[in-house]
């Protein structure tokens, strides 16, 4: 069975309410999902309660996927998602300045466990801006073309362009410092 | 992560830049995007997969259970509206099948106890006098023809007819 035909599938069994199928859903997205909300995120905890939240907001929402890209629909969901996220975290901002100082003192730190290892990469993120940052992950995380990236931004696709080449340039040359 | 890069980006990157600088920019996102698949993020635990799962579990259920509190609803409503059919119908068909038009039709305008009532005279006083002068002339037409009143019956009879069709048209009159 084609790829895109066990998805419709899979995206029919959704509709109809199946656990199941919601459950091949999740086998099929949650490690790029969960990547894409790690690399926003740079934690694990927010990480899952994000990757969470874009399942059982999938639930609420599956009936009102008419078709399309659902890779595309889906990132909509997540971006929102990290979004809402960011406004919380807005509202929390002295907590989150208190806990980046943690998190760069912990780099330090010659023993990590591996679920709390901040890597290179992670920290270099982190000094580009939000959107810079969310534009690359989008892009590295999800199967778009730059057309859909561009048209899920509500902008050009010479704008995507233009900022994608910028962070990601930006991004290698904060890590061959 | 590499199902979309089937797209040349040279050549999206031509559309707003020279050959060069687009050849160079294309080489920048492909040895950038070369270093997140070096650093690839943490894969969800499993325990956090099964919990999700459960979680979609328990919110598909509620919509389950939903559907099915909606169909005796829904069967009660179909059930009202047949009953509402059936007693509009039911009404039509006695209408037109048992009723007395005739009778329905005078009881709108006469009421229902002078139109079953036997004793005009009691229930209509000009009315009563009208019968009471027909009454009379048709007596007296009817004495005239056996030959009762004289000579000249024939006029007499002629009289008593317009008399009783001026009576009658005057009582049809109100």
């Amino acid at each position: 069975m084609a790829k895109s035909d066990n998805l419709d599938r899979i995206i029919i069994g959704c509709k109809a309410g199946s656990a199941e199928s919601f459950s091949e859903l999740l086998d099929i997205y949650a490690s790029r999902f969960y990547g894409y909300f790690y690399r926003l995120t740079g934690n694990n905890e927010v990480s899952n309660d994000l990757l969470s939240e874009l399942f059982v907001k999938l639930v609420k929402k599956i009936s009102s996927y008419k078709g399309g890209s659902f890779e595309s629909w889906l990132f909509k969901i997540a971006s929102n998602i990290f979004h809402d996220y960011l406004r919380g975290k807005q509202r929390r901002k002295k907590l989150l300045e208190v806990r980046k100082k943690q998190l760069e003192s912990r780099i330090t730190e010659e023993k990590k466990s591996d679920s709390e290892k901040v890597d290179k990469l992670q920290i270099q993120l982190e000094k580009l801006d939000a959107d810079m940052r969310e534009l690359i992950m989008l892009r590295f995380y999800s199967q778009l073309k730059l057309k859909e990236i561009a048209e899920m931004r509500s902008e050009p696709i010479g704008t995507t362009l233009s900022r994608l080449h910028r962070g990601l340039k930006r991004l290698r040359e904060l890590m061959e410092r | 992560m590499n199902g979309r890069n089937d797209e040349n980006l040279k050549e999206l990157f031509a559309k707003f830049l020279n050959a060069e600088q687009a050849e160079m920019a294309a080489e920048d996102v492909e040895k950038a995007e070369q270093i997140l698949r070096e650093y690839p993020a943490p894969a969800p635990d499993d325990t956090l997969i099964a919990g999700i799962k459960s979680e979609i579990a328990q919110a598909v259920l509620p919509r389950e259970v939903n559907v099915f509190r909606r169909i005796p609803y829904k069967m009660a409503v179909v059930a009202a509206a047949a009953v509402i059919v059936i007693a509009s119908i039911s009404v039509r068909l006695l209408e037109k099948g048992g009723g007395r038009p005739g009778k329905a039709a005078y009881a709108r305008i006469i009421s229902r106890a002078l139109w079953e009532s036997d004793d005009i005279s009691a229930d209509d006083v000009e009315l009563a006098i009208f019968t009471a002068e027909i009454e009379q002339i048709e007596g007296e037409v009817l004495t005239l023809e056996l030959g009762e009143n004289g000579g000249n019956g024939d006029r007499a009879v002629s009289e008593l007819e317009m008399e009783l069709i001026e009576i009658a048209g005057d009582f049809w009159k109100g």
